[in-house]
């Protein structure tokens, strides 16, 4: 193994050279000749050699076959250094290559991203009548990956490349289809650690790949279904307010209406309100015309009842204090530098229930952490507003923008998606940490950064 | 130059009610060669080359700007619209079949009578469920836009190809969007239309395409075409109110504009006229009743054929896209 390593550097130039090559210290080459290569190498001294024309045997990469399945569909001398280098540091140490599927199930797809999408996706039959899509991102098929292993909550690190296929309108000029790398962290706890490991992967990515200029965006969005968990109103608002989160306007006029005195005079409310449970459930049974074993069409009795409860209650309710209302506006609009944003966000927060500052001090260990490795967040914000206009995340989240004046594309953008298993399969939720960086983007940025 | 391609519905119901349109405007449509064939010309008219496709494909035909004109239904047009589609510019209403696209439920759901309703069960339903609620319909298209301005995002769509009522009574979806004339068929089927569940008000209309495929067109023959397409469709929805203008009430003309949305013919009457007054059909009660409650009378109510504005909408509508290109 060592001896074949040896004659990979001397084939490549010796020592010198290939320090040289992979831009390293000449004492790390020498290391290669003690150790073998390291797993994060493979790839480029792959490249190397085949560029050089030089036969290497398979086995000498040892894990090569195993992490980089990729190798065999996508030849390498096609992929840019750019997104080889990208690719190298999302798959560096313990994060295995996979190579998930093309073709995915379109109602998987619908499922978890809502049909809003669905004028994005490729979808048509196959002979076999199963409906399918060209897949719109690699998350999913790399979940499916997942799934498809017979993995059931245990913790896997997942990296990708591959092209994804979302139709533009065509006068936008954005391509149909375009590359992706990214990384999973699927399993495990859904702890902070995992977050950070995601986003440090992601940020030195993109910070070694050249780029100059690009910002940051943080955003958490349990912060928000944390808030009105613990404000004390009724559920039935808690769960409009939550609903009506991801689309800003609906969000405003609902809270605009929450602080009217209503006057329903309906006459279910009013009866349903001084019946239990039980009773309440016969005497909508008895309302829709119901025969003793006899279900309503498309939902329960149950479901009726409670809501019919709900509703009730809500009328007795006095309309949304105009406090707690502003209150709600104030924690939105919060948008600055992170460690700033905490101390609004702490500001806002002081007299509310506990539950709340313990998700604030999550955000303050993930920026913490951040600045020990040394991340650049001279150009970044935390804003609350993030991650509302797409319901895709559950928690912590980030977008990387390229940072210039004319035009900020998204080039990354990751988080956290605990329900993202729940939403493809009939398991439960399962922690889930990823994120996915446009290559062609990336590369298109870089070089009109060279330009100008 | 080359001559304007018109659509026209080649089969059902549609075809019939068009025909008869036609007919009625003294439009007369020639096929060229045998009945079976599917092009045709419009006696007297020339450079309008007629071509007979289904309703959809007249659609499909138009919002990719192949075809100058076309006859098919407001409900297909804007169900057929995508980011990549050309404009679409509705020149005239025709008067027939109408028809809306509306948001059903089960009768069974006591608790839902409007949209707001709808939307506050879609989400409950997921964490019931641990699904999206499925919306049966062949309106995949003005559903979603619909749903997304009304902050519905909790749903799925299912595709239905045809008895869409009977899908939430068979199990494939709990509710469904669907047109409907009268709502019978809707209501057989134990299902309730929401108080604002009436997602588009549709008619069968004709459309030009906004393209570049106007240049080099000669235009006169699309003139006289949409004068009298235009005269015909604006008097089939307006019925001609005759008395004798025997008081003198200031602000009469005015009222019956603002109330009525009705003008006279011939302009401010004079004492002792005998007037004319274009009335929109549903507005001939009310406004019959007002006119004779101010004193005048007998009123006379009048069917006419065509309304020949100076000015044709729909041809001015289409002057100006061309125009604006």
């Amino acid at each position: 193994m060592i001896e074949e390593t040896n004659k990979i550097i001397d084939s490549l130039g010796g020592t010198t050279a290939l320090a040289k090559l992979l831009n390293v210290n000449l004492s790390a080459v020498s290391n290669y000749r003690k150790k073998g290569f390291p797993d994060r190498l493979h790839y480029k001294i792959a490249t190397l050699c085949n560029e050089k024309g030089i036969n290497i045997d398979g086995k000498i990469f040892g894990g090569l076959s195993k992490n980089l399945p990729a190798i065999d569909t996508r030849p390498l001398e096609i992929l840019s250094d750019i997104s080889i280098k990208v690719i190298e540091n999302l798959t560096e140490d313990d994060f295995e290559l996979i190579d998930p599927p093309v073709l995915v199930s379109a109602d998987n797809v619908l499922d978890r991203l809502g049909e809003n999408i669905a004028d994005k996706l490729y979808i048509f039959s196959d002979p076999a009548g199963s409906r399918l899509c060209l897949r719109p991102d690699l998350t999913i098929p790399t979940c499916i990956h997942y799934l498809s292993n017979g993995f059931d909550g245990v913790k896997k690190n997942y990296a990708y490349y591959g092209k994804v296929f979302q139709f533009q309108n065509p006068s936008s000029n954005e391509p149909n289809e375009f590359s992706q790398a990214g990384l999973e962290i699927i399993g495990g706890e859904s702890c902070v650690e995992n977050e950070i490991e995601v986003f440090y992967r992601t940020y030195k990515s993109i910070k070694q790949s050249g780029i100059k200029n690009f910002k940051i965006i943080f955003g958490d969005v349990s912060l928000f279904s944390i808030l009105i968990d613990v404000l004390d109103i009724p559920i039935i608002w808690k769960d409009q307010l939550k609903t009506k989160f991801w689309n800003d306007k609906n969000f405003k006029i609902l809270l605009e209406e929450l602080t009217i005195k209503k006057r329903i005079n309906n006459q279910l409310f009013k009866k349903i309100s001084s019946l239990d449970n039980d009773t309440a459930e016969i005497f909508v049974r008895d309302t829709i015309g119901l025969l003793e074993n006899q279900s309503p069409i498309g939902r329960s009795i149950r479901e009726i009842t409670q809501r019919l409860i709900k509703k009730s209650q809500e009328i007795k309710t006095d309309p949304l204090p105009k406090i707690t209302a502003n209150l709600i506006k104030e924690f939105l609009s919060i948008s600055d530098k992170p460690l700033q944003a905490i101390k609004k966000l702490k500001a806002v927060s002081k007299n509310i229930d506990s539950r709340l500052n313990l998700q604030i001090d999550s955000m303050s260990a993930r920026i913490e952490m951040m600045i020990d490795l040394k991340v650049d967040l001279e150009n970044s914000i935390l804003s609350l507003e993030k991650g509302r206009m797409v319901e895709y995340y559950t928690g912590f989240l980030f977008d990387f923008n390229s940072n210039n004046l004319k035009n900020s594309q998204n080039i990354a953008g990751g988080g956290r998606y605990d329900d993202l298993i729940n939403s493809v399969s009939d398991k439960n939720d399962i922690p889930a940490v990823g994120a996915a960086i446009n290559l062609d983007r990336l590369e298109k940025i870089i070089s009109l950064e060279k330009l100008a | 130059m080359s001559s304007i391609l018109l659509a026209l519905p080649s089969k059902g119901r549609l075809y019939e009610q068009m025909n008869k349109f036609f007919e009625s405007s003294g439009i007369i449509l020639k096929r060229s060669g045998g009945q079976r064939t599917y092009s045709g010309f419009i006696k007297g008219i020339e450079k309008i080359e007629i071509i007979y496709l289904s309703a959809s494909e007249i659609s499909s035909e138009l919002l990719k700007g192949n075809i100058h004109m076309g006859i098919t239904g407001i409900d297909l047009i804007e169900e057929g619209k995508t980011t990549a589609s050309k404009e679409v510019i509705l020149l005239s209403r025709l008067g027939f079949g109408k028809a809306n696209v509306v948001i059903a439920v089960p009768d069974h759901w006591i608790d839902v009578e409007n949209i707001k309703d709808l939307s506050e069960v879609s989400s409950e339903f997921r964490s019931y469920n641990n699904r999206r609620m499925r919306v049966a319909t062949k309106f995949s298209n003005i559903t979603r836009n619909f749903f997304q301005r009304n902050g519905i995002n909790n749903y799925r769509l299912v595709d239905s190809a045809g008895a869409t009522e009977g899908a939430p009574a068979a199990g494939s979806s709990e509710i469904i969007v669907d047109i409907t004339e009268t709502g019978q068929t809707i209501e057989a089927n134990n299902l309730k239309v929401l108080e604002d569940g009436v997602m588009l008000k549709s008619e069968v209309c004709i459309f030009s395409s906004a393209n570049d495929i106007w240049r080099d067109i000669d235009l006169k023959p699309v003139e006289k075409f949409l004068r009298i397409i235009s005269a015909r469709s604006e008097a089939l929805g307006n019925a001609e109110l005759l008395f004798d203008y025997m008081k003198e009430d200031r602000d009469l003309e005015i009222n019956l504009f603002r109330e009525f949305n009705s003008s006279f013919v011939n302009g401010s009457p004079n004492i002792g006229e005998s007037v004319s007054l274009i009335t929109p059909i549903s507005m001939v009660p009310s406004c019959t009743y007002y006119l004779t409650r101010r004193g005048y009378g007998p009123v006379r109510t009048n069917r006419p054929e065509f309304i020949y504005n100076q000015e044709s909408n729909s041809w001015n509508l289409l002057k100006n896209s061309i125009n604006c290109m």
